[in-house]
């Protein structure tokens, strides 16, 4: 087959590898792709220059072409980042070519990884290029809950240290005062407010957690507590719940700052009883938080279970089950 | 069959590129005022009883999705059919079947972007078919065929020939070789190469990263679980291993801690520390948990059981009846396996010793709604199953919608008698049965055959599988 390869000089040292996808051996193999030509032709040159472990200029080329027709091959993206670090390329001149990539095939994760694993050499990003979170917030504007850019930007934190950053925090509440419920924004600010610090330490969701002489109810739980910090990001919840009070984002968010300072729901009650008032509940999350608060008041069960019940025939009837296992909960503690 | 004859029906949501359809519901069906068929509890045609006023985009999306759906759920849609009293329509068995085993003909150009994927489509369609009570043993030949040049001599599968070794490629292609079953399809796998492979990919912190070079997470932990337990390789860390020469001893050691550390504020599980909690991620974390212990022992020991069950719990909404995978997002026909399938192990989990040969009695979520969601919502005109109204099917879809209604449909429990042997007993004395609750809404002939809870084939596929390997044991 006459191809751009086979007849590129530069490549006649190369005996591609033509693809086997089975058919060579009698029975018939499932899931078999036309492939275009093309791609056939590159891949059968990338596996030769693969087994050869080649780190070179055209090899590098190469990938950039596989990688055009088939952003989704993995392996290719692994090789490249090998032969851009042998070769010792530019790598900003990498990120402004995966900048374009990266807009253009929105769901693919391998750009991310590969992205990651150029961020990570010191010697080339000693520090935080701050160019990273201006493309970040341009990736958001296409898709502002997109999982691996969110888990790529936590790497970064944790990596280059930014938890401080006041970049980090302004671009959160951008995203959050477009959209109060973007969760990913809500699990990136409590990360930056609550997150582990420690990187001698792996990392993880919560402080405390993995640790075997900790249960499991003591993750998140700080060991020093910044009360400023605490009630400024509780106030910042609360106003997020004012704005749209069924938003189950910024309920668990100040569950979780509670939980991190020590301190119970119990400091909410008043704040929270403002949304259930009899006939006009406004917010199914503050139900529930008052039937946690009750449940853990003694003589309180009944109205934890009232709330409950609210819960499973009124303002939430498909968790039924689970409000149902919740009042039985109750049942059996005060039994 | 000649290969030209075939008939072929792409799973068009696969293509790379594809424009999502945005075509609102043509407004002579005006969802929202038009009347339900009978049977149909107002719960599932009627919108939440709390709507902040506040419009996002988030809330854009939801009403977009909930007007798409609302036809369906009223099952009033013109390509609904053969509704039953509750008026659910049934599952288009034959039609699943004939899209299942199209899919695992031939693929145009349009799906060079699934090369890396071989092995998955191949064991989506499969399970499909075994769920759907086809016997799967015929493709043996042909999955042998398919998967040889995918393996590297040096350990694991590659998404295609030429491709690095990766750990969910070779979980696709492991459990393709359970449900073909047989000694020539067990002994393809070269064990011992897989087993110094997976130690390489295994981590200081405890977890693996899904191929060498490639990024650590949560599904890497879970495909390894699932291939060192299935294929009973030794836990030993081979010599040379990064994580041996930091003081690791075994492929177990730090695992469940890692887990651990995976979990959220919110109580769900990401895909790796700090990251959002995700519905596919839970399920990864749960069943790799589930295959390293009992899990009414290790989930306790390890997750803050309240906080996940929550938002588990969390994920299924009214009146879609659906899952979605992480807070604020829209449902989704494929996390009723990722999130559906994460309620039988927490079950177990709450439910305690395995000493119970009965079912549990309940169920923590709505089996009824996620069976209308399902049945109702997701089964595309020609066959195939989808992520909602609007979208094509696709073979992943296929597999785990139908892994979800599978789930709602059965219950799963462990016993006290384990096949396997050494390790991983609790793994392998999961049992299921048909649920006979009188609240069911689907009909006789929409049944799925029962998946193992934690390996997602059939019981058989995997045990045979782990007999296979017990009785070739590797000396290392």
């Amino acid at each position: 087959m006459e191809g751009k390869y086979s007849t590129d000089p530069e490549w006649a040292s190369v005996t591609p590898i033509d693809l086997d996808d089975g058919s060579s051996s009698g029975a018939m193999p499932l899931a078999t792709i036309a492939y275009p030509a093309e791609y056939l032709e590159a891949t059968s040159y990338l596996r030769a220059v693969m087994a050869a472990n080649e780190m070179s200029e055209r090899a590098l080329s190469l990938t950039k072409d596989v990688i055009s027709m088939n952003p989704a091959h993995y392996t290719v993206w692994i090789y490249r980042a090998k032969i851009l670090f042998a070769l010792d390329k530019d790598l900003n001149e990498e990120l402004n070519w995966l900048n374009d990539v990266s807009l253009k095939y929105l769901k693919n994760y391998q750009i991310w990884h590969h992205r990651q694993v150029l961020l990570s050499s010191k010697a080339h990003f000693p520090t935080f290029p701050p160019k990273e979170a201006d493309f970040l917030m341009e990736m958001f504007a296409q898709d502002s809950k997109n999982y691996h850019v969110w888990t790529y930007r936590h790497w970064l934190v944790r990596h280059f240290r930014l938890w401080d950053q006041p970049r980090e925090l302004e671009d959160v509440e951008f995203l959050l005062k477009a959209d109060v419920r973007n969760n990913s924004a809500w699990n990136h600010r409590y990360m930056l407010r609550f997150g582990p610090r420690d990187t001698s330490l792996p990392d993880a969701g919560m402080v405390n957690a993995g640790d075997l002489s900790t249960a499991p109810t003591e993750k998140g739980r700080l060991s020093i507590v910044d009360e400023d910090l605490i009630d400024g990001e509780l106030k910042f919840a609360q106003e997020a719940i004012l704005r749209a009070p069924e938003n189950r984002s910024p309920w668990w968010y100040a569950r979780g700052v509670l939980r991190a300072a020590g301190r119970g729901l119990a400091e909410w009650e008043g704040f929270v009883s403002g949304f259930v008032s009899e006939g006009a509940v406004k917010s199914s999350h503050a139900v529930e938080w008052l039937a946690d608060v009750f449940a853990e008041r003694a003589g309180k069960e009944a109205e934890a279970v009232r709330m409950l019940t609210m819960l499973k025939e009124e303002f939430d009837p498909i968790r039924k089950n689970y409000w149902d296992y919740r009042i039985r909960k109750l049942d059996q503690a005060v039994a | 069959m000649p290969l030209g004859k075939r008939k072929v029906r792409f799973p068009h949501a696969q293509k790379p590129n594809r424009p999502t359809s945005s075509i609102p519901m043509t407004s002579a069906m005006n969802p929202s005022d038009s009347k339900a068929r009978p049977g149909i509890p107002a719960l599932f045609t009627q919108p939440p009883p709390i709507r902040d006023p506040l419009i996002t985009e988030t809330i854009d999306l939801q009403n977009a999705t909930l007007e798409k759906c609302l036809p369906f759920l009223k099952g009033i849609h013109s390509t609904q059919k053969d509704f039953n009293d509750h008026g659910v329509p049934a599952l288009q068995r034959d039609l699943h079947i004939s899209y299942l085993y199209d899919a695992l003909e031939d693929y145009p150009e349009g799906f060079v972007a699934m090369d890396a994927s071989r092995p998955w489509i191949v064991y989506w369609a499969l399970a499909g078919l075994a769920m759907m009570g086809e016997e799967t043993t015929r493709f043996r030949e042909r999955v042998i065929t398919t998967l040889r040049p995918m393996q590297n001599p040096t350990g694991g599968f590659g998404g295609g020939h030429g491709q690095t070794s990766h750990l969910a490629g070779s979980y696709a292609a492991v459990l393709s070789l359970a449900m073909v079953g047989g000694e020539e399809a067990f002994g393809l796998v070269d064990r011992h190469a897989m087993w110094q492979w997976i130690g390489r990919l295994k981590q200081p912190d405890g977890g693996f990263r899904v191929c060498e070079g490639g990024e650590e997470d949560v599904r890497g932990a879970y495909c390894a679980m699932t291939l060192i337990s299935l294929l009973d390789l030794p836990l030993t860390l081979a010599p040379g291993s990064q994580a041996r020469e930091a003081g690791l001893e075994s492929l177990t050691s730090g695992l469940p801690e890692y887990l651990s550390r995976c979990q959220t504020f919110e109580g769900g599980i990401s895909g790796s520390p700090g990251s959002e909690a995700h519905g596919a991620y839970a399920f990864c974390a749960l069943a790799c948990l589930s295959i390293l212990g009992p899990p009414e022992e290790i989930f306790n020991r390890h997750m803050d059981i309240p906080m996940l069950v929550s938002w588990l719990s969390a994920r299924q909404s009214a009146p879609e009846g659906g899952l979605s995978g992480r807070t604020n997002k829209l449902v989704d026909g494929c996390y009723s396996h990722w999130v559906g399938g994460c309620w039988p192990l927490l079950e177990s989990s709450l439910e305690g010793k395995p000493d119970s040969t009965e079912p549990p009695a309940n169920s923590l979520f709505s089996r009824e709604g996620l069976t209308r969601y399902i049945l109702g919502c997701c089964q595309g005109n020609d066959g195939g199953l989808r992520d909602k109204p609007g979208k094509h099917v696709d073979s992943y879809h296929t597999c785990y919608v139908m892994a979800g209604l599978s789930a709602a449909q059965n219950h799963h429990y462990r016993t006290d008698s384990s096949i396997a042997s050494n390790n991983f007993s609790s793994s392998f004395s999961w049992k299921s049965s048909p649920s006979r609750d009188p609240a069911n809404v689907f009909s006789r002939g929409d049944r799925l055959e029962p998946m193992h809870p934690l390996y997602v084939i059939p019981h058989r596929a995997a045990e045979q599988m782990r007999l296979w390997s017990e009785a070739q044991p590797l000396f290392v």
